[in-house]
């Protein structure tokens, strides 16, 4: 394999996993949050959470750019007191692919965790836990199938990202480029055999996946089963 | 003692409930009476607007505005199923309150220290509920009975100050009910814990419990000592099919097992003779029940009569209860339909002789 295209594996790869690292705490907080009735506001948090699913990526990919751009009230702001530059980064990928990504891992993680008999978290609470200790001790052991399938899901998800990252990251090869949008680009320059080879990278990568996914489903059925 | 006073509405259902009791005690009523809400309540698990005080201490007040959590409540529970950590050991399941009080330190909210976790509890406890085989096992090979005695001393081991156990035989076989009720009274005598339990079954309630709320409907339609509670008549209509038990409490005396007799003096005077049982030792407390339909009146002195217990007395009362006659006298109630009322011409003050087989009584504790 060339040396750019492995580098260009490697670098899709890695921002898929930092992108789940970085949805994976506060994902799995929110969809505990939304697990539990009874506050003001979930409805409006679950949707803003849902909110990346159905509107077009590059919807969310325009409004990022438009918040992390060098004038963007985020960006501009971490311009002047960091320095930092986020707009057309590998960074700018990474959080493209979490805000897209977000979604599926919340909405796996809830079911998850709503599928939890609420009298063990009763016990426990009886035993002593607060809301957060019984989260940690038996709730989320309890939901760890389906917060490791969530994780996944949002790890192919961010495979795959195009809509969002092209709009805040662009698709600059050797720096923002991932296979989604490389096939792209290669595509549109008239390299199809190339593009062709890149599609079933990403098909071997996803079908992968996939087959995980379903393994630790089926995993989580029988253990429902006994 | 506990009292509590507490209103919620769930769909169509409403629970009201009133009653202050001293444990050990019961609530006995129906499936659909609202028992396990009303004990969800009183752990703070399910939101519900009143009061809770256990011995003195303000649990919850909502028109004060207070409503301690769960976790600062101190009281046990142990669900209908046990509902074990699945992903825990046995052992850990037992440790899990014990561990989280020491974290957690004693409560802040006031009243009773309460005696807190002691070094030979855990042992004292593993043998009295016979855990030692199953300790290395996890929840989902352990069988009905055996669930529920981990949760039985997992809750024990947290120290509660009060302990709320939710119907402990449901789904058991008769014999398995007996020793699961064993180990429940064994149990908390050896960590000291009062406790409340509510159940459906009459004879559960009677070997748990002293005292008794009668619930139906989400109503406390009666409270108080169990004998009284339990022959008390002219209660609201209800599906207690054995609301008008004769209960009584006493100390084995003899066995006769040649006669296939056992005697059992009873609190207040008089003896009860009941078929010969091997399992009830002399000198032994029993708590015996018989049903009012169970009880003959007769007007004459029986002679020639198979039955073992015949007592004589004045009739107390006599009421008329949703097409039955109850006849009170010398301390027994005796159901009877209204023909048989009329033809012996029961009235308050007349002589009369109540009998009860030996093998009606059911011997329900010992």
């Amino acid at each position: 394999m060339d040396p750019g295209l492995w580098r260009l594996v490697a670098f899709t790869v890695e921002v898929a996993a930092a992108s789940t690292a970085l949805v994976l705490v506060p994902g799995v907080l929110v969809a505990w949050a939304l697990s539990r009735r009874g506050w003001p506001g979930r409805a409006l948090v679950e949707a803003l959470v849902t909110l990346p699913l159905v509107v077009p990526p590059t919807a969310v990919g325009l409004a990022l750019l438009l918040l992390l751009g060098p004038a963007g009230p985020v960006g501009g702001w971490l311009r002047r007191t960091l320095g930092w530059e986020i707009a057309f980064t590998p960074a700018a990928v990474v959080l493209a692919c979490a805000v897209v990504s977000l979604p599926l891992l919340v909405r796996q993680a809830r079911s998850a965790l709503e599928e939890v008999d609420p009298g063990l978290l009763g016990v426990a609470r009886t035993l002593g836990r607060g809301p957060f200790a019984t989260f940690v001790e038996v709730h989320a052991p309890l939901a760890w199938r389906g917060i490791l399938a969530g994780a996944v899901l949002a790890f192919a998800r961010a495979l795959g990202e195009f809509g969002a990252t092209v709009l805040v990251a662009g698709n600059i090869p050797g720096r923002t480029q991932t296979l989604a949008t490389a096939i792209f680009q290669r595509v549109q320059v008239g390299r199809e055999r190339e593009a062709l080879l890149l599609a079933g990278i990403s098909a071997a990568i996803a079908f992968a996946i996939l087959v995980g996914v379903e393994l630790l489903t089926r995993g989580r059925e029988r253990e429902l089963a006994r | 003692m506990l009292s509590f006073d507490l209103r919620l509405a769930a769909g169509d259902f409403e629970l009201s409930a009133a009653a202050a009791v001293e444990g050990p005690a019961a609530v006995l009523g129906p499936s659909g009476a609202g028992k396990t809400t009303l004990l969800q309540a009183i752990a703070g698990l399910r939101r519900a607007e009143g009061t809770v005080v256990l011995d003195g201490e303000v649990l919850q007040d909502t028109a004060r505005g207070v409503r301690l959590p769960p976790e600062r409540r101190r009281l046990g529970w142990v669900p209908q199923h046990g509902l074990l950590f699945p992903h825990l050991s046995v052992r850990r399941n037992l440790l899990f309150g014990r561990r989280g009080r020491r974290r957690a330190g004693p409560p802040d909210g006031g009243g009773g220290p309460g005696p807190g976790a002691r070094p030979g509890d855990f042992d004292a406890l593993v043998e009295a509920l016979e855990l030692a085989p199953l300790l290395g096992r996890y929840p989902r090979s352990l069988s009905g009975g055996e669930a529920r005695r981990v949760a039985l001393g997992r809750a024990l081991l947290a120290r509660p100050r009060l302990l709320l156990l939710d119907e402990p035989t449901e789904g058991l076989d008769a014999e398995r009910a007996r020793r699961a009720l064993g180990h429940v009274r064994r149990a908390a005598e050896v960590l000291e814990t009062p406790f409340l339990v509510v159940t459906h079954k009459l004879d559960e309630a009677l070997a748990l419990a002293r005292e008794v709320v009668l619930l139906e409907a989400g109503r406390v339609v009666a409270a108080g000592p169990a004998g009284e509670v339990l022959t008390r008549r002219g209660l609201p209509r209800g599906p207690h099919a054995r609301r008008n038990a004769n209960v009584v409490r006493g100390v084995v005396a003899r066995h006769d097992p040649a006669a296939g007799i056992s005697a059992v003096e009873i609190e207040g005077g008089g003896t009860v003779l009941v078929p010969y049982d091997a399992s009830l030792a002399a000198g032994a407390p029993a708590v015996l029940a018989v049903d009012a339909e169970e009880v003959l009146v007769s007007v004459a002195e029986p002679a020639g009569l198979s039955a073992r217990n015949v007592v004589a007395g004045e009739v107390e009362s006599v009421e008329e209860y949703e097409g039955s006659v109850y006849v009170q006298a010398g301390g027994w109630t005796a159901r009877l339909t209204p023909a048989a009322a009329r033809e012996l011409g029961l009235a308050s003050g007349r002589r009369v002789w109540m009998a009860v087989k030996s093998h009606s009584w059911r011997v329900v504790a010992r």
